[in-house]
């Protein structure tokens, strides 16, 4: 079995899921991965939903991503034990090594922070990469070709101006 | 709250997110749970979770994100159009929320091209070991917990006025079929267009045979880090 899926496969595979999942014999509903995250934060932190108005906006959208994200764990696993065999326990990806450095509390601070921020970023614009890329767009929604504009471009001025990558290597 | 009754609240508010998923007419949980599963698995099997593919996209030396993302939306777009025209789906478009997605957009920008993630591709990451974006997810959990606590506070008012929930399907009226297939046509020809550069790194290189390694495909430009 081939290891590794080209590009226009996985494309046309996330076409056909995100079609399943629109229609009425699906889901009836969009796919998005952001939502999830403060609902389990509500979840871990013990947070009341009747004290907290966006626990309540929320407690539907929440508990759909939550249960695909408990999916996306197990599918991700399966793959990568079974199908890539790229399991293994890291802390440090190559990439960062070579165009970052080579310290492992750097990482660790820098992955906290970006994950933190990135879930602020998702939830204030009302969706990810999933929610707002994949699905939005596909549903041509102005508010989601704003949204990948702003990203595509400080995702890119990020890359020029935090890693190295011109001289380095 | 003493251990007990923190054990009671999780399992509690578990079960009430079976039940809602179970009762809410979107999927009974095995769809939503199955749904899950195939996008963490063809996220997981293209590789697209790995950093060197969000990161190495924004330092432009990977292109293989936005050949994937293009090519997926276009599709998407145009088949989405025939399932609803056929009554199978509905639109269910996100309000312009102008400030909420020009400030959360940038914050997003930043902080996927750092961490090589986002909240989709995350924890499939997690899910082949790598702690670094475990250390992430952790990070993520406590933004969601500053994000719910000060929403009614900061957040709601920064996110500014909404604009309505307009799309380009809905604008053009009677042209909308055309549209929708312009656009769907135009981003499937981008996705193949951008050319494609890799941006890979040894481990994950050798754990393939010959014939799939991709630095052996000389029409491909890639870049080989150790």
């Amino acid at each position: 079995m081939r290891r590794r899926l080209s590009w226009w496969m996985g494309g046309i595979l996330m076409s056909l899921l995100l079609l399943y999942t629109f229609a009425s014999f699906g889901a009836g509903r969009p796919l998005g991965a952001s939502t999830y995250v403060p609902y389990y934060a509500g979840i871990l932190f013990a947070m009341n939903p009747e004290h907290y108005t966006y626990l309540q906006e929320i407690e539907k959208p929440g508990a759909w991503e939550g249960v695909m994200l408990l999916g996306s764990l197990v599918g991700g696993f399966i793959t990568s034990v079974f199908i890539t065999k790229s399991f293994r326990f890291s802390i440090m990806p190559t990439g960062w090594k070579v165009y970052k450095n080579s310290s492992v509390i750097s990482r660790l601070i820098w992955s906290f922070v970006a994950g933190f921020f990135l879930i602020i970023g998702a939830r204030l614009a009302g969706g990810c990469t999933s929610g707002h890329f994949l699905s939005g767009m596909s549903q041509t929604a102005f508010s989601s070709m704003i949204f990948g504009g702003v990203v595509l471009v400080s995702l890119i001025i990020t890359g020029k101006l935090f890693y190295k990558s011109g001289d380095s290597k | 709250m003493s251990i007990g009754e923190y054990f009671d609240f999780v399992l509690t508010r578990t079960e009430a997110m079976y039940n809602i998923v179970q009762n809410e007419g979107h999927g009974s949980f095995a769809i939503v749970f199955i749904i899950g599963i195939i996008f963490g698995g063809i996220i997981q099997y293209t590789r697209v979770d790995k950093f060197e593919k969000i990161a190495g996209f924004a330092m432009l030396k990977d292109t293989t994100i936005p050949k994937m993302l293009f090519l997926a939306i276009g599709i998407t777009s145009i088949g989405l159009f025939f399932e609803i025209k056929m009554g199978y789906a509905a639109y269910h478009i996100k309000p312009m929320i102008l400030s909420g997605l020009i400030v959360g957009g940038i914050l997003f920008g930043i902080s996927m091209a750092i961490l090589g993630k986002c909240p989709g591709t995350g924890p499939v990451s997690i899910a082949e070991g790598r702690i670094d974006v475990l250390v992430g997810a952790i990070g993520g959990i406590f933004g969601g917990y500053v994000f719910t606590k000060y929403y009614d506070t900061i957040f709601k008012p920064l996110m500014g006025t909404n604009f309505g929930k307009e799309s380009l399907a809905n604008v053009s009226g009677a042209f909308a079929p055309y549209f929708v297939l312009i656009f769907g046509v135009a981003l499937i020809v981008i996705a193949i267009k951008i050319p494609h550069m890799e941006l890979l790194d040894e481990a994950d290189l050798s754990l393939l045979d010959a014939d799939e390694r991709p630095d052996a495909n000389s029409s491909e430009e890639i870049e080989l880090i150790k």
